[in-house]
């Protein structure tokens, strides 16, 4: 028997599947069937919506028959099915749930394919259907002889080196690349209070979009967050590819937002949940304009990877409330005369949300804390802040702040330093952020909460 | 009548998959390469690549049961009929034609939607046809849909 871990590229649902049954005087029924799932090398699942005369079979006898087709390759594979239990919930119960949502969706079909019950099925036989004369054979795939643990050993290694926050965004998604291939990366931050993702980082796009948003629960970075799995689609339908072009389109969204960075035309997109002591960091991301990109290995080293890196980003925060963050000197107070035109700045109290001259500049946490330091800037001059200050700042205080502070410091400062003024953030030194303005801001505050 | 668009359904541009069973009513699943419907018979026939599916042709016996469905690739319009099986033997020169014709039309229907000959390489052939007929006596809307399983009470017209 051919093991199941060995044919997981076929069981994508790239290709519709077939499940075919017997009733009790033996006639045979044959359908379609979107997905099989991977459960373990014995066992598959099978989502429980099929037709009613597979399901009565299955339930008179027990047993199906299923054959799967590899999507990259055309290669088919048949399973015998005996029926082992049905499922409501688990871990593969909400993959599978979080699969179907992000199909439906996409499709603009709601919650029509609502998982309900996933049927657990134990694999008696897999056996290959050997092509007797294919219309052409497929291509040795490079990819398959890379090794994904002695790779994901690697950028382990980098990320185990470093301590500093930010380094440890860049450094993952420039492993990702030279390691992985995965030229087009990001990572968003989590505002689960808000529903909200926030891009920190990014590699591989035309501008970097720091800043920019994707709400929870739609398209498969959002789907990552909400369902907290791993989401990957191979080849991306046409629905999808629109839904990305319209991200694509830079500048302002309808809605005021940042619009994502994406490439022109992906194929491939594999969205997956940073998770820490059961906390959403946030989301890391890949995406090419290559059908089947991204495969089984693949997901998992980028799982283990986004959990490093939430790891990482977590001690980061606990590190900068130490003892050792730098103490307060002379210089601290650094005060300045403000010169040079005026600019407008317009706050709302309700989401944080900043705008510079007009312009959309970023919303939530990074939004009440620019707030913050201009206000502190054109009430006593100061321009230099600690870290260390801004986490004792009582006025500051949100739920589920102290301990993102320092992502979001980063991406305040990342997101001035792609508008390209006149308000910049830069760090003096560890521990430290200098506030830099070209011109008189003007502060209006819109208390709309 | 239904039914008869149900008979130019099958004979048109549709992905079919056929199942028989063995001894132990285990199903054997296999793809057509191409349906026909006899009026003066009420016979279906499919053709079947016995190279590419030799357990579920192994199985196609005289007397035995078998289940087709055929699904229109862009609207996935679909129907099942279940019959038994009258008759097994090789395609003739004609029909193997026919069986070549009808996979360059599904790769050309198929390469539109976006699917490629590589996908499709071992799921259509027509190599070592063999035409397998029936008798229907069930026919079901397989649509994915709220009618999806309906049985169509007439089934097919009488010889």
């Amino acid at each position: 028997m051919i093991r199941l871990g060995d044919i997981r590229d076929s069981l994508e649902g790239v290709i519709p599947s077939v499940i075919a049954t017997t009733d009790t005087e033996g006639m045979p029924n044959i359908s379609y069937l979107s997905h099989v799932h991977f459960v373990d090398d014995r066992h598959v699942a099978l989502s429980n919506q099929f037709f009613s005369k597979t399901a009565a079979n299955v339930a008179s006898n027990g047993r199906a028959t299923v054959m799967v087709v590899d999507g990259s390759t055309g290669q088919q594979h048949i399973m015998d099915l005996v029926f082992e239990r049905s499922e409501t919930e688990g871990e593969v119960f909400d993959r599978v749930a979080a699969q179907l949502a992000v199909v439906s969706r996409e499709q603009g079909m709601g919650d029509v394919m609502k998982l309900r019950a996933l049927d657990v099925y134990r694999v008696m036989d897999c056996r290959a259907v050997p092509p007797a004369n294919p219309l052409e054979l497929p291509q040795p795939r490079e990819t398959e002889a890379r090794d994904h643990l002695a790779m994901t050993g690697r950028l382990s290694a980098i990320l185990a080196a470093t301590s500093d926050a930010e380094q440890a965004l860049d450094r993952t998604l420039e492993g990702l690349e030279t390691l992985f291939g995965f030229s087009h990366t990001m990572v968003l931050l989590a505002d689960a209070a808000r529903g909200q993702l926030t891009t920190i980082a990014s590699r591989g796009y035309d501008r970097f979009g720091f800043g920019a948003e994707a709400a929870f629960g739609t398209g498969s970075i959002g789907m990552a967050a909400q369902a907290r799995v791993p989401v990957r689609i191979s080849v991306m339908s046409r629905g999808q590819r629109y839904v990305s072009a319209v991200r694509s389109t830079s500048g302002l969204g309808g809605d005021g937002r940042l619009a994502l960075p994406a490439i022109a035309s992906p194929s491939s997109q594999l969205a997956v949940p940073m998770l820490v002591q059961d906390r959403l960091l946030g989301v890391i991301f890949t995406e090419s304009d290559r059908p089947f990109a991204f495969r089984h290995a693949d997901e998992e080293a980028l799982v283990i990877t986004g959990r490093q890196l939430a790891l990482t980003l977590m001690l980061a925060e606990q590190l900068a409330r130490g003892p050792s963050a730098v103490p307060p000197r002379a210089g601290d107070r650094v005060t300045a005369t403000a010169t040079g035109p005026a600019i407008r700045v317009r706050y709302y109290s309700r989401d944080g949300s900043i705008f510079l001259d007009d312009e959309y500049l970023i919303r939530g946490v990074p939004g009440r804390l620019l707030h913050h330091f201009l206000g502190d800037y054109l009430a006593t001059g100061r321009r230099d802040f600690l870290n260390r200050e801004i986490r004792r700042d009582r006025s500051l205080l949100l739920p589920d702040y102290k301990d993102n502070l320092e992502t979001r410091l980063i991406l305040l400062r990342r997101r001035l330093e792609e508008k390209g003024g006149p308000i910049r953030l830069v760090r003096a030194d560890r521990g430290r952020l200098r506030l830099e303005i070209d011109g008189v801001p003007e502060l209006t505050v819109i208390d709309d909460a | 009548m239904l039914e008869t668009d149900v008979a130019r359904f099958i004979q048109g541009r549709v992905m079919s998959l056929i199942a028989t069973r063995n001894q132990a009513h285990r199903p054997m699943i296999g793809r057509g390469t191409g349906a026909r419907f006899d009026p003066d018979s009420g016979e279906i026939s499919v053709l079947v690549s016995r190279s590419q599916w030799p357990e579920a042709v192994a199985w196609a016996r005289p007397g035995l049961p078998i289940s087709t469905t055929h699904v229109k690739p862009d609207d996935y319009q679909a129907y099942q009929i279940k019959g038994i099986i009258t008759g097994v033997r090789p395609a003739t020169a004609a029909e193997s034609a026919q069986g070549s014709r009808y996979v360059a039309e599904m790769l050309e229907t198929l390469g539109g939607l976006g699917v490629t000959r590589l996908q499709l390489s071992s799921t259509l052939s027509d190599h070592e046809l063999v035409r397998v007929s029936f008798l229907p006596c069930d026919l079901f809307v397989q649509t994915p849909g709220p009618a999806a399983g309906r049985r169509l009470t007439d089934g097919f017209p009488a010889p």
